[in-house]
C-alpha cells in the first residue's frame, strides 16, 4: 500500500498553512474558491480537570466505500487501485449530488470550473515523488506522509483512527483502535 | 543549492528567494511561468524553515496581481483625503517631493520634516540609513511599542538581544512569553514544536488560551500588563530556593546582590495577587524553567506594551542569565550578524550629531527611544510627542512627513489624534503597495513592490541568525520601484546621493563584504550558513560596561531611572484607577495576532480573508451572558477615548474580567479608536496597549447601538 496521510492531533496549531497551501497548489485561491482542507476547532472546554482546546485538520479521507461515488449519477468519481478517490473533471456535470452525499463535508463545488472536487492527496506532486503540499508546509508537524510500516512504528497501534488513506492519532483523545 | 531550478512537474522555473511577508524572512521557492509568478512554496532545503511556509507567505501571489495595486505615482488633485488623484511620472513625483520638503525645511528648519516607516521588511535598515544620512528624525521601525524595548533591554543587560534567538535544538524547556509563535513566528514555531515533540516541557504565559497555550504543560494566565511582576516573582522563587546557576552568577553577573534585595519585594503570594496567576503555578513554573536545562525563552511584542517595558524585558534577560541559559545550545544565543554583514556602518548612525539626538522629539523624556542613550541603530521620535508637535507647533512645528511602508492611521494608538495631526500637515508623501487609509490622505503616493519584486540579502537577529539568505527580484508590476531604488533616487535629488548607493545590487554587495562574496555570487550559492558558536562571552566577556551581565545598571541611575527592574501597575487598571474601572470595568488587551494577516495588511487577499472574515473579540461566556451578549453578536466597545464595533467570540479561554481585541482592523473595527497613547512607559515611551480599560454592550438590531 502507498503512503498514508498521518494527522497527529497533538501537533496541529491551527496555523492554516495546510488550507492555503492546498488552495494555492490546486489553483483554488480565488474569491469563494473551494476549501478542500480546513481546520476544525474543538473547545476550549473543561476536560480531564483542565481547559482544553484542540484543532482537527479535515480533508477527504478517501473512504473505503466512498459515498460520493455512490451518489454520482454519471460515474465521475472512482476509487483507484492506490486507494485514492478521484473526480474525473471531464465526466463531472457539476450536479453537486456528491457534495450533499459526502458524510464528512469534504467535497466542494468549484464555481470556476463548474465541477466538484476534493483533496486528491496532491496527485501532481505525488507523480513527481513529492509529499502533499499540506504536509510540506505543516508548521506544527501534525501532517505527515508515512508508509504503513512507519505508521505502525509511530503510533504503535494506539490512539489511532484509520479512515481510508488517512489516519488520525492523538495522545489525548481516546480514538478507536484500527491499525 | 540550486537557486534556479526547472520544475518538470509544473513546467515552471522555481527560484530561491526570501519571503518577507512579515519581518521573519523565510526561505521560499517562487515558481515563474511565462513571466508570471504562478506558485509560492516553502524551500525543503532550508535549515531554518525545513520546507514550511506560513499561510501569509503561501498566499503572497495574491498581492502581486491584485487589481487594487498602486501601479504608478499619483498626486492629489482634490481636497486632502477626498480621493481624487492624477497619474504623474516618477520624475514629477520626485520633483514635487524635493520642492516641498525643501520649502518646509526653509520655513521651519530641518526638524520641520519627519520620516516614518513601519515594520521590518528587509529594507528597513536601509530606510534607517536614509533617515540618518538625510539628518531627519524618523519614527520607526517598530519603535516603542514593538522591538525597541526588548532589543534595548537585551543590549543593556547582555550586550545583545539574545532573547530574540531561542536555540530550540536540544532545548528541554520552552518558556513562551506573551507570544503565539504558530501565528507570528512560523519558522520559530516549526523548531519549537519539534522540540516539544522530542519531549521538551512548555510553559506559556498568555492571558488567552491561544494555540501555543493549548499545547502547554503549564499555562500561566496572567492579568494583562503584569508581566514584570510575574517574572520578578519567578526570580524570587529561583533565588530564594537557590536553584540559579551559582557558578555563572559569581563569575558573570554584575549587581546580583542588589537584585537579590529587590526580588524580596516580589514573594509569590504578592505576585499572585498582582498577576492573578495562582501562587503554586508561579512556583511550579519557576522551578520547571530553572531546573530543566537547557531552557529557552521565546518572547515578542506583548512585553513591549505595558507600563514599564524596560523593566519587563530586562527581568526576562536576567531570568535567562542567572539560570545559566545564555549562549548555550538549547538556551538563548547571542548572534553575530555584525561580523557577517555591514550592519553598523549600514545604519549611517555616524551621520548624526549630538544636536540631532537632543532635538529629536521625546529625547528628554524617553532617552532610550529618542535620545543619545538609544542603543539601537535607528533612534526614533516618540509618536505622541510628534502628533503634539504637528497639532500645536510645540516644541517646534513638524509640517511635512515622508512615510515609507507604514499605515499609521490604523497601526498607531489613538487613531483620532493621528488622523487630526496628519490631516494638518502641509505636505505628506506615502510609499506603499495599496491605497491604504494613510495613503488616502497623502499629497503624493508612490507605488512600491512586495517581497517578490525586489532583491535582497537577509540576515537578522530574529530568526535567520545562522545564515545569510538570498532574496531575488522575480516580478515587475506596473511602474512600481523597489524600496531601495526609491530611496536611492530620492537621496540623489535631495543632495545626499553619495551617502547612499547607486543601485540595489551595489548596496547588497556592500552588505556582503565581510562575508567575502558579491550579490551575484550569492545568487548562485543561495545561502551562506554561519556555524553556531556558544559561550562567546568567555573570550571577551559580555558587550556591556562591566563585561558582565548588567543586572544592576548604573547607566539607568545616571539618567534618573531605577537601576533595577521593578513592577509598575498599568496607568489604567482596576487597581490604579478604581473610579474609572467602575465605568469601564473590563481590561482590554489588544495586539494578539491571527495567523493569516500581517498587521493591517492582507485583508484584501481572498484565501486569507475567508479564514478570518471578521474582527472577533474574545469574551468569557460568563461576562457575555451578564451583558446579554451571545456568540457572534455585534457589539460596541467603548473606552474613555472612543468607540468601535466588532463581533463577540465567546470562549472560556479568557478571564471573565478581560477581553481580547485583535488589532489593525480598519474603519469602525479599529481598536486604536480606543487606545491611549499619552501614558507611556518610562525610559522608552511605550504605549500600554496590552492593558487599558473598556466596556462592552450589544449593538442593537437597528444598528444605532
Amino acid at each position: 500500500m502507498d503512503s498514508i496521510l498521518l494527522i497527529d492531533l497533538d501537533n496541529c496549531v491551527r496555523c492554516h498553512a495546510c488550507e492555503v497551501a492546498c488552495r494555492e497548489e490546486h489553483n483554488l485561491a480565488f474569491e469563494g474558491g473551494p476549501r478542500w482542507c480546513r481546520i476544525m476547532t474543538v473547545g476550549p472546554r473543561q476536560a480531564a480537570g483542565e481547559l482544553q482546546m484542540d484543532f482537527i485538520p479535515v480533508m477527504c479521507f478517501h473512504c473505503d466505500e466512498p459515498a460520493c461515488a455512490e451518489f454520482c449519477p454519471v460515474g465521475a468519481i472512482s476509487k483507484g487501485e492506490d486507494g485514492v478517490v478521484l473526480v474525473d473533471e471531464d465526466v463531472c456535470t457539476g450536479c453537486r449530488l456528491c457534495v450533499y452525499g459526502c458524510p464528512h463535508g469534504v467535497m466542494a463545488y468549484n464555481e470556476a470550473t463548474r465541477t466538484a472536487g476534493h483533496c486528491d492527496l496532491c496527485a501532481v506532486r505525488r507523480s513527481g515523488g513529492l509529499e502533499p503540499s499540506c504536509v510540506q508546509h505543516c508548521i506544527g508537524g501534525a501532517l505527515q506522509w508515512v508508509t504503513p510500516e512507519e505508521l505502525a512504528t509511530i503510533t504503535r497501534g494506539e490512539h489511532t483512527l484509520m479512515l481510508g488513506r488517512t489516519c488520525y492519532v492523538s495522545s489525548k483523545w481516546n480514538l478507536q483502535h484500527d491499525v | 543549492m540550486e537557486t534556479v531550478k526547472h520544475d518538470t512537474l509544473r513546467g515552471t522555473t522555481a527560484y530561491k528567494s526570501e519571503c518577507f511577508i512579515c519581518n521573519q524572512g523565510c526561505d521560499a521557492r517562487v515558481h515563474v511561468k511565462d513571466g508570471k509568478v504562478v506558485l509560492i512554496e516553502g524551500d525543503p532545503s532550508s535549515p531554518v524553515t525545513k520546507g514550511t511556509l506560513c499561510a501569509k507567505g503561501l498566499a503572497s501571489k495574491g498581492i502581486l496581481y491584485h487589481p487594487d495595486r498602486l501601479l504608478y505615482p499619483m498626486k492629489r488633485v482634490g481636497k486632502r483625503g477626498e480621493g481624487k488623484w492624477e497619474r504623474i511620472s516618477w520624475d514629477e513625483a520626485y520633483d514635487t517631493i524635493v520642492r516641498n520638503l525643501t520649502s518646509v525645511e526653509k520655513k521651519h528648519g530641518p526638524d520641520g520634516v519627519l520620516l516614518a516607516t513601519g515594520t521590518n521588511r528587509g529594507w528597513v535598515g536601509y530606510f534607517t540609513r536614509f533617515a540618518n544620512a538625510y539628518g531627519k528624525q524618523c519614527m520607526g521601525p517598530g519603535i516603542a511599542q514593538c522591538w525597541f524595548p526588548r532589543m534595548t533591554a537585551g543590549i543593556l543587560a547582555l550586550g545583545s538581544p539574545a532573547l530574540e534567538n531561542p536555540y530550540y535544538e536540544g532545548s528541554k524547556c520552552l518558556l513562551v512569553w506573551g507570544v503565539n509563535p504558530t501565528s507570528t513566528w512560523p519558522a520559530k514555531a516549526v523548531s519549537m514544536m519539534e522540540a516539544r515533540s522530542r519531549g521538551a516541557k512548555m510553559i506559556v504565559v498568555d492571558p488567552l488560551l491561544c494555540e501555543t497555550a493549548s499545547k502547554a504543560d503549564l499555562w500561566l494566565q496572567l492579568r494583562p500588563g503584569t508581566d514584570a511582576a510575574l517574572a520578578l516573582g519567578m526570580l524570587h522563587v529561583i533565588i530564594e530556593e537557590e536553584i540559579y546557576d551559582k557558578g555563572f552568577v559569581d563569575r558573570w553577573c554584575f549587581g546580583f546582590d542588589e537584585f537579590k534585595k529587590r526580588v524580596k519585594e516580589y514573594p509569590p503570594e504578592r505576585v499572585a495577587q498582582i498577576t492573578w496567576v495562582p501562587e503554586h503555578l508561579i512556583r511550579d513554573a519557576a522551578r520547571l524553567y530553572a531546573l530543566t536545562k537547557p531552557a529557552s525563552i521565546t518572547e515578542c511584542l506583548a512585553i513591549d506594551q505595558n507600563a514599564d517595558t524596560i523593566s519587563t524585558t530586562r527581568s526576562l534577560s536576567i531570568l535567562a542569565a542567572i539560570t545559566g541559559n545564555i549562549d548555550v545550545p538549547g538556551g538563548n544565543v547571542i548572534s553575530m550578524p555584525k561580523k557577517h554583514l555591514e550592519r553598523k556602518v549600514e545604519s549611517g548612525l555616524d551621520y548624526l550629531t549630538k544636536e540631532h539626538h537632543e532635538k529629536r522629539l521625546g529625547s528628554r523624556e524617553y532617552p532610550f527611544l529618542a535620545g543619545e542613550a538609544c542603543v539601537m541603530p535607528s533612534p526614533s521620535a516618540h509618536n505622541y510627542t510628534v502628533w503634539q508637535a504637528m497639532l500645536t507647533g510645540k516644541p517646534y512645528p513638524v509640517r511635512a512627513v515622508y512615510c515609507h511602508g507604514n499605515n499609521m492611521l490604523v497601526a498607531y494608538p489613538n487613531t483620532p489624534m493621528v488622523t487630526e495631526a496628519l490631516m494638518s500637515l502641509d505636505f505628506f508623501v506615502v510609499a506603499d503597495l495599496f491605497m491604504t487609509d494613510t495613503a488616502r490622505i497623502a499629497d503624493i503616493v508612490l507605488p512600491c513592490g512586495s517581497w517578490m519584486e525586489r532583491g535582497g540579502v537577509a540576515l537578522h537577529d530574529q530568526t535567520s541568525f545562522n545564515g545569510i539568505h538570498l532574496q531575488q527580484k522575480l516580478a515587475q508590476i506596473g511602474e512600481c520601484r523597489t524600496d531601495y531604488t526609491v530611496l536611492n533616487e530620492l537621496a540623489a535629488r535631495l543632495g545626499f546621493g553619495e551617502r547612499m548607493f547607486p543601485s540595489d545590487d551595489a548596496y547588497f554587495d556592500f552588505l556582503l563584504k565581510p562575508s567575502g562574496i558579491t550579490y551575484e555570487e550569492l545568487k548562485k550559492k543561495g545561502r551562506i550558513s554561519i556555524p553556531d558558536t556558544f559561550k562567546k562571552y568567555e573570550t571577551n566577556g559580555f558587550n556591556t560596561p562591566s563585561r558582565k551581565v548588567q543586572i544592576y545598571d548604573p547607566r539607568l541611575e545616571e539618567l534618573g531611572f531605577d537601576p533595577l527592574p521593578a513592577y509598575r501597575e498599568p496607568t489604567e487598571s482596576p487597581v490604579s484607577n478604581p473610579g474609572l474601572a467602575k465605568e469601564y470595568p473590563l481590561i482590554m488587551t489588544t495586539g494578539g495576532r491571527v495567523p493569516v494577516f500581517r498587521h493591517s495588511e492582507l485583508r484584501n487577499i481572498p484565501v486569507l480573508k475567508e479564514i478570518v472574515p471578521e474582527l472577533l473579540v474574545t469574551i468569557n461566556p460568563e461576562t457575555a451572558s451578564r451583558l446579554g451578549i451571545g456568540d457572534n453578536d455585534s457589539i460596541i466597545i467603548e473606552s474613555p477615548r472612543g468607540r468601535m464595533e466588532a463581533r463577540a467570540s465567546l470562549t472560556e479561554g479568557i478571564d471573565p474580567r478581560v477581553v481580547q481585541v485583535p488589532s489593525h482592523w480598519p474603519g469602525k473595527n479599529n481598536v486604536n479608536l480606543l487606545t491611549d497613547n499619552k501614558a507611556c512607559a518610562p525610559m522608552i515611551g511605550s504605549a500600554q496597549l496590552r492593558c487599558q480599560l473598556c466596556r462592552i454592550r450589544k449593538k442593537e438590531e437597528d444598528g444605532v447601538g
